[in-house]
């Protein structure tokens, strides 16, 4: 590169050649990454296209997934695309109806990894020293509950409740943020040391401004992938959880519970095992996509030396 | 090395304490409180004073502390977990009847997922981009996504009811080696657990490898005249193997986790299915026996592979003491 060609603005500028650059931000270099990767792109596509349709036919017919017909396991046919069930609930209605019920509580929990992960994570790193040692015992505590134990005593009890995705939700959530939490941390670590914080210390600026302004948003790369494996990794344990009778309870209907609803009869009425089976994989395999995608567009460096 | 495992093993002991805290109090927050089991042991029409006479016998009514303390004293001075609420049989008794049933089912895919996933990472590590290594990364990603339950189903339906006719079921006696009258029942679940993991150690294993491959040491091995097959195994293969090995110890609660759902799928009567119908008939003492075998392997599994981490690297060992 030569000097004189470091030393031009940034700004959209004609080359020699005629061929037109144009300047773009970090985060418009990541989007451009994302969607020219053909498999990161199919999973938001098949991701978007479930969320949209799910949405909008729940909004449309918003008690369907309950509604009985006389139509008692019949076969997919126009009236039923995906077939109707032993006391005639169209699957259609209750597949869509199960996803969105899958991605409520995934984004849920989600959420609260991001918030908590991201806080515990911050304060350790930032502070290190007694706070940094206090807070990782407690995420090595988190760590060593046998999650699926408190989750199948916390969830038995949770099941009585009338509207108990939201307590599962909670429940699964402040369980699974210790990994986020790990990696804001060795973030935070190498991140302390770095110039700029060093300049809005010396600028004055509290320990709150400079761990929310300066540098979250300079680990916000790793946390957003992480968010949408935790995404993934709830949609697995929620449906786990509802097959296992312990999650989601009827009338409610989630994934995992219409394929263990479906299970016995999948050799013979294999529409209420096969749809909700595929729309599971399909639903975690796209979120998975995504996440990788993101990786890739975010760390394009890493990306280089492994491929 | 040995005030590190003696720290390490302190501060194990307190986190064990603090587990076990944690699932003594669950059952307070039942609808019916501490006294909740009684419904379901004696059945949901009983009388208020059966209740209480039950209360009274498992000593229901002291005070929190004091029971915990009782609880504490009771398995930690006596080795006696309690005898089962639902189940006329000692909490040891369950334990000692289904463990090695768990542990046969666990170990054996422990075992094959390491002879599998180990050399098929460093394949796809020093085939970068060849066919084989698409097809496994892609197969791989889908089998990390896929629920454990989903896969087992899955395998019922094609290698049990459609295309072949391998047994669906593990054998069931409860005789300890009645599991071994037909070993073809083990198939299915040994593969499900088995793949689930291979997706999850070989991806693992051929990053590691990646990472290594790329180091300075590695040119300079190469620019010596070393072979290549010398290279990946005396050179990478040593040092990718720190990270397995870690995995591995966190690995092994996560293969009793998994057990819990492929027994569920399999209808094999191991650990796993044990703890799910105490959990939902609210066997309280048999939660708690199998919670604190499960915790203590979890914590174990830990502190070994920080020891194992050691050997295999010794530029850790002295970071890893000094904490």
């Amino acid at each position: 590169m030569t000097k004189q060609a470091s030393e031009e603005p940034l700004a959209s500028q004609h080359d020699v050649d005629g061929m037109e650059f144009e300047s773009r931000g970090q985060w418009a270099m990541v989007v451009r990454r994302f969607v020219h990767n053909g498999q990161a792109m199919t999973g938001l596509v098949a991701f978007a296209l479930m969320l949209l349709v799910s949405g909008v036919y729940t909004a449309l017919h918003p008690n369907q997934y309950s509604a009985l017909s006389t139509a008692f396991n019949q076969g997919p046919s126009a009236a039923h695309i995906f077939g109707t069930n032993g006391i005639g609930i169209d699957m259609l209605a209750q597949i869509l109806k199960g996803v969105l019920q899958d991605l409520q509580v995934a984004v849920l929990v989600a959420a609260m990894s991001v918030v908590i992960g991201t806080l515990v994570g911050a304060f350790a790193g930032y502070y290190g020293g007694k706070v940094d040692n206090v807070l990782m015992r407690f995420v090595d505590l988190v760590l060593v509950i046998p999650v699926l134990v408190v989750l199948i005593m916390l969830a038995h009890i949770v099941a009585q409740q009338a509207n108990n995705w939201f307590y599962l939700a909670i429940i699964i959530g402040s369980l699974s943020w210790t990994y986020i939490a790990r990696l804001v941390r060795a973030e935070f670590l190498s991140l302390r040391e770095r110039d700029f914080v060093e300049a809005a210390r010396a600028l004055g600026a509290s320990d709150w401004r400079i761990i929310s302004r300066h540098m979250i948003p300079n680990a916000v790369g790793p946390i957003i992938v992480n968010a949408t494996i935790t995404v993934a990794g709830a949609i697995v344990l929620e449906s786990t959880l509802s097959y296992l009778g312990l999650g989601i309870q009827p009338p409610a209907v989630s994934l995992g519970l219409l394929i263990e609803q479906g299970q016995s009869a999948a050799t013979t009425e294999y529409w209420l095992f096969v749809y909700p089976a595929a729309f599971l994989l399909m639903l975690i395999v796209s979120v998975f996509f995504i996440g990788d995608g993101l990786r890739a567009a975010l760390d394009p460096r890493k990306n280089r030396v492994r491929s | 090395m040995f005030t590190y495992v003696l720290r390490r093993l302190v501060q194990s002991f307190i986190v064990l304490l603090i587990v076990m805290l944690i699932t003594f109090t669950l059952p307070y927050f039942e609808p019916n409180g501490i006294l909740a089991p009684a419904y379901i042991v004696l059945g949901s029409h009983i009388s208020p004073h059966a209740v209480h006479v039950w209360g009274v016998q498992n000593g229901m009514f002291h005070p929190y502390y004091v029971r915990f303390w009782n609880y504490l004293d009771q398995v930690f001075i006596h080795f006696n977990l309690g005898v089962s609420y639902k189940q006329n049989l000692s909490v040891w008794g369950i334990i000692s009847l289904y463990v090695p049933r768990t542990i046969w089912l666990a170990l054996s895919s422990l075992i094959l997922t390491v002879v599998i996933a180990i050399p098929l990472g460093i394949y796809q590590a020093s085939r970068r981009n060849s066919v084989v290594d698409y097809v496994a990364t892609g197969t791989a990603f889908i089998l990390y996504g896929i629920p454990a339950f989903l896969l087992g189903i899955l395998m019922l339906q094609f290698f049990s009811f459609s295309w072949t006719h391998l047994p669906a079921q593990p054998p069931d006696g409860v005789a300890p080696w009645a599991m071994f009258t037909n070993p073809l029942g083990f198939i299915l679940p040994v593969m499900t657990l088995t793949l689930l993991s291979i997706a999850f150690l070989s991806r693992f294993m051929r990053s590691a490898v990646l990472e290594v491959l790329v180091q300075d040491y590695v040119r300079t091995a190469k620019a010596k005249g070393c072979s290549s097959r010398q290279v990946l195994f005396r050179h990478s293969f040593r040092n990718a193997l720190g990270p397995i090995v870690i995995i591995l110890g966190l690995y092994l609660p996560g293969l009793l986790g998994g057990a819990v759902v492929i027994e569920s799928v399999f209808n094999y009567s191991g650990l796993g299915i044990q703890l799910v119908t105490a959990a939902t008939s609210l066997d309280v003492p048999t939660v708690l026996g199998i919670t604190l075998l499960v915790s203590i392997l979890t914590l174990l599994g830990n502190l070994l592979a920080d020891i194992m981490l050691g050997i295999v690297n010794p530029r850790i060992r002295v970071e890893g003491s000094g904490r």
